[in-house]
């Protein structure tokens, strides 16, 4: 195998031009190959990141059926008191999303307000400005950088919210100071947010329930982490849905992102379809142009299993070499195809649908692989069969 | 009693064709002693290259046996046919066959690098086999480069890379002018001298000529067998 190969090397370095097409296709269908298992899974871990990043791990919700918004949760305080005292539990933080706009403002754009306890742990990482005090007065808000941008404010500005949530004959208009400029979870690039304490958002839309959307959950590691939390709250409350970073995960992969990993696998299988037949059909071409010195190497003495393997080296380095080269090119490639889908609207800014994992270029080096194998099959079969003598006779008549 | 380098014992083949069997042999024997030097000559279609296939194992008879130093060539595998061509034939073709990538130099070690020779026994060998027929100047030429003769003296080489003890030669001076082709011819007589055996399929009778036995063929037969007393 090893004076095969060497063999091969030497061919392709003396037919640079049959080298470059054939590298040069492997390298541009393998680049696509690559971006498409990148994007396979990409959404994916990039959600699990962001939700580990979040610090929380488990997320309470009142319906199974809806992951984000569904109906409230009630009775909040009391469920919180509750799961504080389970040994399983970290923390816990009450979400609340409402809908408001910016009074006396030309802009009729409406921002999302959560609504949490300011004494928890919050879910934003703060860039300018304090943690907000719950007693403060007005009421402190905390802004992403596109509502401070859009609305020109800047830490102690003072801002007056109207509310678009709850009961219409309810809302009351909510004088707030901003606290401070901060970068949310799951923001998109154009999206208005804003926080500020639970009692805040209650009275922004008129609220007297005990409500949240959403609780989100700090396990305690020493105390079996996010699995054990999960279950504690459960037991104590039956009608509550408590999922685990990893269960959101799976639920995600197996029913929202399903769509992305199928489309992926068509075009990859597509990608790598044209592949193989690039490389088959440059061996086939090179086999039938040199059966005339083939059948010679066969009658000087060469196995069938050398002018197989012969065949098999070429493929392997046509497909090897352009597989290389397409990892750098698909990872450039990668980047500005996530620029494009990452400035759709409505995506969180830090969501990414390319994602560079191990285990994407652990099966891209082994398509590449069964690709190299299979695209050799037919020539190979060619040489295998190759009749020495009539061919050097036919050859020769020819 | 020396062993024959190659005997064919009553052999036939018969090639079936859409329009019916074509017997290209009919019973054929014909055995070759080392150092000998045999012609084949008969008219085109008589059997003379399916008999030098059979003698040089890359194909099989329809009936009859194949022996090599004494063994017969039918009771072995693919693998060991061609390792027994590897190491113990050599071959000649009209078209040369030379691999186009590879220089002089490449297309001589490489049979020998299929044989698993050290780098240091090729080099030897093939600067030996390039001064022998002729070529060390050329060495590095690669066969496009390369007169049809120059072609014809460096698949002499190529086929003697192994030491082979029989070479067979299939109208080895069929694609040559006359004066090229006597320097070929010249160059069979001195390998035989040397004690090599040769097999040389011909039209040429002046290619015949030179042999020390002419084998006549006629309708997939021997018709006749001339040896020349002395050489």
């Amino acid at each position: 195998m090893r004076r095969a190969l060497a063999f091969a090397w030497l061919r392709l370095r003396r037919e640079p031009g049959r080298m470059l097409l054939g590298v040069i296709g492997v390298t541009a269908i393998g680049a696509l190959l690559f971006d498409m298992l990148l994007l396979s899974n990409g959404l994916l871990v990039s959600f699990r990141e962001r939700l580990d990043r979040s610090g929380f791990d488990v997320r309470v919700i009142a319906s199974e059926s809806a992951v984000i918004a569904g109906p409230p949760i009630d009775h909040v305080s009391a469920k919180l008191t509750e799961l504080g005292r389970k040994p399983s539990i970290a923390a816990v933080q009450r979400v609340r999303v409402a809908s408001a706009d910016v009074a006396d403002h030309p802009s009729t754009r409406h921002l999302a307000v959560a609504g949490v306890d300011l004494g928890a742990p919050v879910p934003w990482t703060l860039l300018e400005g304090a943690p907000p005090n719950a007693q403060a007065s007005p009421a402190p808000l905390v802004i992403n950088r596109n509502f401070a941008r859009t609305f020109h404010l800047t830490v102690g500005s003072p801002v007056v919210l109207n509310g678009r949530c709850g009961d219409a004959s309810r809302p009351l208009p909510l004088d707030a100071t901003v606290a401070g400029v901060a970068e949310f979870q799951n923001d998109a690039a154009d999206a208005l947010t804003a926080a500020t304490s639970s009692q805040a958002v209650a009275a922004l839309c008129g609220e007297r329930g005990d409500l949240a959307d959403m609780l989100l959950v700090q396990s305690n590691p020493a105390a079996g982490g996010p699995d054990a939390a999960a279950a504690a709250i459960r037991a104590a409350f039956p009608a509550l849905h408590a999922l685990t970073n990893e269960q959101i995960v799976e639920r995600f992969s197996r029913v929202e992102f399903s769509y992305f990993r199928q489309l992926s696998s068509v075009l990859t299988t597509v990608t790598l379809f044209f592949g193989l037949l690039l490389i088959t059909v440059l061996l086939t071409v090179s086999v039938n142009q040199q059966l005339g010195e083939i059948a010679a190497l066969r009658a000087l003495g060469l196995s069938r299993a050398r002018v197989m393997a012969g065949v098999l080296c070429e493929s392997a380095l046509f497909i090897g070499l352009g597989g290389i080269a397409a990892v750098p090119i698909g990872g450039l490639l990668s980047r500005w195809l996530d620029a494009i889908l990452r400035s759709m609207p409505g995506i969180p800014a830090d969501a990414r649908f390319f994602v560079f994992t191990l285990h994407a270029l652990e099966v891209h080096a082994a398509l590449l692989v069964i690709g190299a194998v299979l695209a050799a099959v037919y020539p190979m079969r060619l040489v295998a069969t190759l009749p020495i003598a009539a061919t050097l006779r036919r050859e020769v008549v020819s | 009693m020396t062993v024959p380098v190659v005997a064919a014992n009553a052999v036939s083949r018969t090639f079936v064709m859409p329009a019916g069997a074509v017997h290209a042999l009919r019973g054929v024997s014909l055995s070759v002693q080392p150092g000998e030097y045999v012609s084949v000559v008969g008219p085109s279609g008589c059997g003379k290259s399916t008999l030098l296939h059979l003698l040089g194992c890359i194909d099989v008879p329809t009936a009859g046996s194949v022996l090599v130093d004494d063994i017969d060539v039918s009771t072995l595998s693919d693998s060991a046919r061609s390792a027994l061509r590897l190491r113990r034939i050599g071959f000649v073709f009209q078209r040369f066959f030379l691999l186009p990538m590879l220089s002089a130099w490449e297309n001589v070690e490489l049979p020998q690098a299929e044989a698993g020779v050290s780098r240091a026994e090729r080099r030897q060998r093939t600067r030996e086999l390039l001064e022998y027929v002729g070529l060390s100047a050329r060495a590095s030429h690669r066969p496009a480069e390369l007169s049809g003769g120059e072609m014809q003296r460096v698949a002499i080489a190529r086929a003697l890379a192994n030491r082979p003890g029989l070479l067979l030669a299939d109208e080895p001076t069929g694609e040559l002018d006359q004066a090229t082709g006597a320097q070929i011819v010249s160059l069979f007589d001195r390998l035989n001298a040397d004690g090599t055996a040769l097999v040389v399929v011909t039209h040429d009778p002046e290619v015949a000529a030179r042999a020390s036995r002419s084998v006549r063929m006629r309708d997939g037969e021997i018709v006749e067998e001339t040896t020349r007393p002395c050489c």
